[in-house]
């Protein structure tokens, strides 16, 4: 385990590394062709920048992520979409809140029954607050908080009461004005559930992001997102059962003023489960997962 | 018996995530109004799609009131992202924009009806 987690220290200090100097020292020309551009999804919405949006701003965006893969064969294919409403009360706040629909398709994957269904499955709701703005600070920090509800187990389908809460701190920087942006995220998220058995048993997940976004012609940005996340029992990190890093693309497209897309496809690349040999996680994790968002002001 | 144990186990970490979430909207109301001061008043107009005049400059650290005239026969939309703020603002009439107080830099803005219209707000 040891191991693993030099491995990942290790990848994040060299983003930082190559990252963390160029925010100081990379003053690059100007532009004239790019213009300011809200930095919440240019990271493909895995990692979440600092923007929160305009005062007065509302808008619907129908987000889904999709989980693919689980270790031992079969097939497992998971989406969830969120359809939130959005709305920027004021210059500091941003609230969404909207129902959930999931969908399962799991055949032959041990450990898992065979489920083939759409449901509806809970309510979302995320806070967001600016703690620290991009000026003068080089790095804005936005604080986002999202309590959940869900009626189906996210991995298996099974039903479930499950609540949890989202924490997560969103930091951003520009590294070259309206060109190079780099996106961090710390997250934690305890969760309770109560399965079949009438228990109720805790969990947390935790996890840190570094993500590079690239303007390269107006309102497109494309990049690459990478997460490591330690999945725990128990509401305070009680029990470790495991890890996983994840690495993949991101692409961001200002379609029009008033609607953009924005999507990210990430694969495990490592990870780690007590006492099991296999060098990825598939227990707490799938092997590839996917986020589309698309979202339309009015 | 069983019904009841349920529900109060289901609504305790219901009222905790309220109660996060209505400390965390709290902090963010007082924070926002801790910093009410008088603001500090500029003007610009639209005319032919551009603004009059395209850079403007206002005191740091007060918040700012922007008076936007549309001399134009078209809508447009005040819109900047760095200052977070946006306005439509009908053809031949004005609107006022409220700004926070702002550290100093430039902050772009522009209409988001004509995108090609764009101007510059000096914080200084």
């Amino acid at each position: 385990m040891r191991r693993y987690f030099q491995n990942v220290c290790i990848i994040f200090t060299a983003t930082t590394a190559v990252l963390l100097p160029g925010t100081i020292a990379v003053q690059a020309a100007e532009n004239d062709e790019l213009h300011e551009i809200e930095t919440k999804y240019i990271f493909g919405t895995f990692t979440v920048g600092s923007s929160t949006g305009i005062e007065g701003e509302k808008a619907f965006e129908p987000e889904t992520e999709a989980n693919f893969g689980k270790g031992g064969g079969g097939r497992y294919g998971v989406s969830q979409t969120v359809l939130e409403y959005e709305y920027t009360p004021t210059q500091y706040l941003q609230i969404e809140f909207g129902p959930s629909v999931s969908y399962y398709n799991i055949h032959n994957v041990p450990g898992l029954d065979d489920r083939n269904m759409a449901a509806i499955n809970g309510f979302e709701a995320e806070f967001r607050s600016v703690l620290i703005d991009r000026n003068p600070s080089p790095i804005a920090v936005t604080l986002s908080l999202e309590p959940e509800f869900h009626s189906r187990d996210e991995t298996s389908g099974a039903k479930v009461v499950n609540y949890g809460l989202e924490a997560k701190l969103e930091a951003d920087a520009e590294l070259i004005k309206n060109r190079l942006f780099w996106g961090f995220n710390l997250l934690y998220e305890p969760e309770t559930t109560r399965a079949d058995l009438g228990q109720w048993e805790n969990e947390t997940t935790f996890g840190i992001s570094s993500a590079l976004a690239y303007q390269i012609v107006p309102n497109v940005v494309i990049g690459a997102d990478l997460w490591y996340l330690r999945h725990y029992d128990g509401a305070a990190f009680n029990s470790f059962t495991g890890d996983a890093v994840y690495l993949g693309p991101t692409f961001y497209w200002k379609i029009a003023p008033k609607v953009l897309m924005s999507a990210a496809w990430e694969t495990q690349i490592t990870g780690h489960e007590p006492g099991v040999s296999a060098r990825l996680d598939f227990t707490d994790f799938s092997r590839q997962r996917a986020r589309l968002l698309l979202e339309f002001e009015f | 018996m069983q019904v009841s144990h349920f529900l109060r186990r289901a609504v305790r970490p219901m009222k905790i995530l309220f109660a996060i979430t209505l400390l965390g909207t709290a902090v963010l109301f007082v924070s926002e109004h801790s910093n009410a001061q008088q603001s500090a008043s500029v003007s610009i107009s639209v005319k032919d799609h551009r603004f009059q005049p395209s850079q403007l400059s206002a005191p740091a650290n007060r918040p700012i009131s922007i008076r936007v005239k549309n001399l134009d026969s078209a809508p447009m939309e005040f819109e900047s992202t760095s200052l977070r703020v946006e306005k439509v603002i009908a053809p031949g009439s004005e609107g006022v924009v409220n700004v926070r107080a702002l550290a100093p830099g430039r902050y772009e803005f522009f209409d988001d009806f004509h995108q090609q219209t764009r101007g510059t707000l000096v914080v200084q």
